[in-house]
């Protein structure tokens, strides 16, 4: 019973360690998170591909009434290429100034990482750069919800 | 059709119908996890750290499971009801009904769930999500036989504390979900046996956690370990271990299967066999 068991959990761990493996061979390994999200012309179209998402999502769009759009689609490009290890440098506010006082919740975010899990998918991102992405923009949370609620005084 | 069918199917209806207002959950599918089999969101085994179903902050959730475990000699239905509050509270309810398919009869046991997240979150936080829970448990059938292989009582409290984190890319660059459950209990064979023994009294800390990895954000495998106590000595209690996979259909609705290894219950040497849960959420 004890080495079927073993058996099993070798087999799982060797499944993986399997695909880790392959990875290393693919020829993309060794390049930044960024060029494997197809560098500018990659998260170009990610950004275009999230905007459009949350124009059609009811649920947030308010938030982005009065933003001027274009600054934005930049800003979220150079932010992303910052983030995934790309050559640009991000100067705009940080996450906690730039949501702050926006009265968002749980459900909004959520949304947004739906969203861009969705623009990461349908613009063929592979799986392990896409959670990566994913990973290191979901340790934002804390800085963009820091400031929430409406201004005091 | 069996005698449960029509309650169940008006437990159904009831529920589409009340909670037909209550907001889509916004929360990613598979972080509500699914429905265990005392009624606690989590794995099929133990409970975990998340609040049921993936209603968020400000919004609520209801979700109902029908489980299906079938061993060598145990045919294990159980109906269950989760709902989660504002992200922080989660209220459960379960009914297992155990066949003892060699033996001869039926167990029969009710489980009341509470849990109350304590801080964190899965996805977006270092240290993921924690819970303290209770699952207050009562037999409903079977308490004569209970009692008659050792059982000191026919209902008891488990106290745990799970927590859960998703590690992004970090399983072959797939999404890996780690849980732990800590649990005090004094439970037989999670309570269909009843509660201490004649071999122990008194509650005893388990251990129990998974490791699942999402191949891709619909479909997640993975194991479950869960120790269990040794309280009665007519017969050798074992650990339970499964390996699983979930099927997150969409938003509303999963599909779970498991191979599991019960080990020896009540004196029938190796449970192993087949489970399916299918889970609709609202």
């Amino acid at each position: 019973m004890i080495a079927s068991r073993l058996l099993s959990s070798a087999a799982l761990l060797m499944l993986l360690g399997g695909c880790a493996l392959s990875q290393n061979q693919n020829p993309r390994e060794g390049a930044t998170l960024y060029e494997r999200l197809g560098g500018e012309p990659g998260v170009a179209a990610i950004v275009e591909n999230l905007l459009y998402r949350v124009a059609d999502d009811e649920r947030i769009v308010g938030y982005f009434l009065n933003t001027n759009i274009d600054y934005l689609n930049g800003s979220l490009q150079r932010y992303i290429c910052a983030k995934s290890d790309g050559p640009c440098r991000y100067d705009g506010p940080s996450m906690a100034k730039a949501h702050q006082h926006m009265g968002l919740a749980d459900a909004d975010f959520n949304a947004l990482v739906e969203h861009l899990q969705g623009a990461l998918i349908e613009e063929g991102v592979p799986t392990g750069a896409r959670n990566r992405l994913l990973g290191r923009l979901a340790g934002d949370y804390a800085e963009v919800m820091r400031h929430q609620g409406p201004p005091s005084g | 059709m069996n005698a449960g069918f029509f309650p169940k199917l008006s437990l159904l209806a009831a529920t589409l119908f009340i909670t037909s207002q209550a907001g889509a959950g916004s929360r990613l599918p598979g972080t509500g996890g699914v429905s265990s089999i005392e009624g606690s969101a989590g794995g099929g085994l133990s409970p975990w750290g998340m609040v049921a179903t993936t209603a968020s902050s400000e919004e609520a959730g209801v979700s109902i499971a029908y489980s299906l475990a079938d061993t060598s000699d145990y045919r294990l239905d159980v109906t269950g009801l989760a709902l989660g509050f504002d992200n922080r509270l989660e209220l459960s309810l379960a009914r297992q009904t155990l066949d003892l398919e060699t033996l001869g009869g039926e167990l029969e046991q009710e489980v009341l769930g509470a849990k109350v997240r304590l801080l964190g979150d899965p996805l977006y936080r270092l240290w993921g999500v924690w819970s303290l829970g209770v699952q207050h448990k009562r037999m409903t059938e079977g308490e004569t036989l209970a009692r008659a292989v050792g059982a000191e009582s026919t209902s008891g409290r488990d106290l745990y504390l799970a927590g859960s984190k998703l590690f992004f890319g970090a399983a072959a660059g797939r999404n890996l979900l780690a849980n732990l459950t800590l649990r005090a209990t004094e439970a037989n064979q999670g309570g269909l046996l009843g509660f201490g023994g004649d071999q122990n009294d008194g509650h005893e800390l388990m251990v129990e956690g998974s490791l699942g990895v999402f191949l891709d954000p619909s479909l997640m495998v993975g194991v479950e370990y869960r120790q269990k106590p040794d309280n009665l000595g007519f017969a050798a209690e074992h650990d339970w271990r499964d390996l699983y996979a979930a099927w997150l259909i969409n938003k509303h609705l999963s599909l779970t299967g498991a191979l599991l290894d019960l080990g020896d219950i009540a004196g029938l040497e190796d449970q192993r066999g087949g489970y399916l849960s299918l889970s609709l959420s609202l």
